[in-house]
């Protein structure tokens, strides 16, 4: 696996050098490799599918025109990440300053049977299969609702965690933070989390 | 169940497989021995199972081709010449900044010519004569390059015969003087002295003993590159030292002009703590004695100094007040 992640990365560098030069296949190889990854953290931490596709974009756009800039200190994926994860959240703090929310999380619209599977998915004796979670539509919206709750920062950081699959380290370089507050902000988001999901239960 | 955020840290660590294998074991231990700590360990395995098994959602399939126009849009904008109301902008910004530099060099030079006005004739000149410091007797320093003087020195004193006597007593010993000519009546000498500064450094040295002695003293600086003719009213030996020595006419012009201003208003103002308070300087004044560096005596005077220039000095003492 280690050996796997290093020859993606030697390919990263190897992209990025030929993109500096002008190469627009690298430049095009770059943006397939993570346009996917980019789309599904940036579309989990503002929850709109239109504003999530413009910002992929400007995440591009942005990492193409300074990739000049790049020096290779980190890895060309979380570099990445760390403009996505930016403009993301500076995209939040202007929707909450313009009093815009793309999902509202309010657990009033749950109806009982959203709240009956959660509430089992909660229990202390269940031990819910992951994939048959993905499945349960319901209890995906549930938590994309709970989520929404969550402070900006708290969901960057379980989302880069939990969705992306990010180690602490890199999720300290992406959001610029020691390794610490990544320690503690993800097990306040998680426990934040859990709060929400038992109120909407009462 | 009361939360511990230390233990919500640790379990969530344990979750993510970031703890040491210490930190590891001691966990497990915690959770094989604490119930509570046990049913913590899974809410907080769901939270994350929760998140984790959101969906993955793919990005629009046309990205690069978006990203692609807009770089070209972007491009294509940077290369647009900038419109009128830009360039004016700048410009007209450019002119401010242009406007204020000039003012504040305007506003310096003005300030550095009122302060030069103020502290020149206070700044001591470069001694145009080589001394020996009395106090500790070091060698004299060497002479600076000089302009040239020319000027007429009107002296009025009551005791006539025996200031007359003194003078050219002083004149005659002095063997860097080129003493040119005298004419003498009964209540008026003149003298026409042609010397190199280090002459006139001396006679004035001499001179500055009997100085107390003259109920006038007026210097006339002239100058005929200028045509200009400044009076110096109530001179004194320092304040001709410092004209004649100034190592160029318009230095040497601006002293006396300052000296003149000066003498003038401590003549109107009719204070004598006014003078002495700018020019404190002059009550303790002696000038140094000049000491020749060759072997020089009366008889085998120096020719004036050509890489120097010339004072041209006319000396008028006269009887009465």
């Amino acid at each position: 696996m280690q050996s796997q992640m290093a020859n993606v990365n030697i390919d990263d560098a190897i992209l990025v050098e030929r993109c500096r030069k002008g190469d627009s296949n690298a430049m095009e190889r770059l943006v397939l490799r993570y346009q996917n990854r980019i789309y599904n953290v940036i579309l989990k931490i503002c929850a709109n599918t239109d504003d999530a596709a413009e910002l992929t974009q400007e995440t591009f756009v942005k990492v193409i025109e300074s990739i000049e800039k790049f020096e290779g200190r980190s890895s060309f994926y979380t570099w990445a990440f760390r403009i996505a994860v930016n403009l993301t959240l500076n995209y939040c703090k202007r929707n909450v300053k313009l009093g815009f929310r793309s999902l509202d999380a309010d657990e009033s619209s749950h109806d009982s049977s959203d709240k009956k599977q959660l509430r089992e998915f909660l229990s202390d004796e269940s031990s819910p299969d992951p994939a048959a979670v993905a499945q349960n539509k319901e209890l995906c919206d549930i938590a994309i609702r709970a989520l929404m709750k969550l402070d900006d920062p708290q969901r960057a950081v379980v989302i880069l965690r939990d969705v992306e699959g990010m180690s602490y380290a890199q999720i300290a370089e992406v959001l610029d933070v020691e390794l610490g507050t990544v320690r503690s902000r993800l097990s306040r988001a998680r426990s934040n989390l859990r709060e929400i999901l038992e109120a909407i239960l009462q | 169940m009361k939360i511990n955020p230390d233990i919500d840290e640790l379990l969530n660590s344990f979750i993510d497989g970031e703890l040491t294998t210490r930190q590891k074991t001691e966990v497990q231990r915690l959770i094989t021995n604490d119930t509570e700590v046990r049913q913590r360990l899974r809410q907080l395995k769901k939270s994350k199972l929760l998140v984790g098994s959101l969906p993955f959602a793919e990005a629009p399939p046309d990205i690069f081709e978006q990203v692609t126009t807009s770089l070209e849009r972007r491009n294509l904008l940077a290369e647009q010449p900038s419109s009128y109301e830009e360039y004016a902008g700048a410009r007209h910004l450019f002119v401010r900044k242009v406007l204020a530099a000039a003012a504040m060099i305007g506003l310096f030079a003005v300030l550095g010519i009122i302060v030069y006005s103020i502290i020149a004739p206070e700044t001591a000149p470069e001694s145009f004569v080589a001394v020996r410091d009395p106090d500790n007797g070091k060698e004299p320093t060497p002479a600076i390059a000089f302009a040239g003087f020319n000027g007429r020195l009107e002296l009025k004193t009551n005791a006539f015969i025996e200031i007359d006597s003194s003078i050219s007593k002083a004149i005659k010993k002095n063997p860097l003087l080129d003493y040119r000519s005298l004419e003498r009546s009964s209540n008026t000498s003149r003298y026409n002295l042609t010397c190199s500064p280090r002459g006139l450094g001396m006679l004035l040295a001499d001179l500055n003993n009997i100085w107390q002695r003259f109920d006038s003293a007026t210097l006339f600086v002239e100058t005929e590159e200028f045509g200009q003719r400044i009076v110096i009213d109530e001179v004194t030996t320092r304040q001709i030292a410092e004209v004649a020595s100034r190592e160029t006419v318009e230095d040497s012009l601006q002293v006396a002009k300052d000296f003149a201003f000066l003498n003038n208003m401590n003549e109107r103002l009719q204070a004598k703590d006014v003078f002495a308070a700018l020019d404190t300087a002059t009550t303790h004044f002696t000038i140094p004695m000049p000491v020749l560096l060759k072997d020089e005596n009366a008889a085998d005077r120096p020719a004036p100094d050509e890489n120097q220039g010339t004072v041209s000095l006319v000396i008028v003492v006269t009887a009465g007040k």
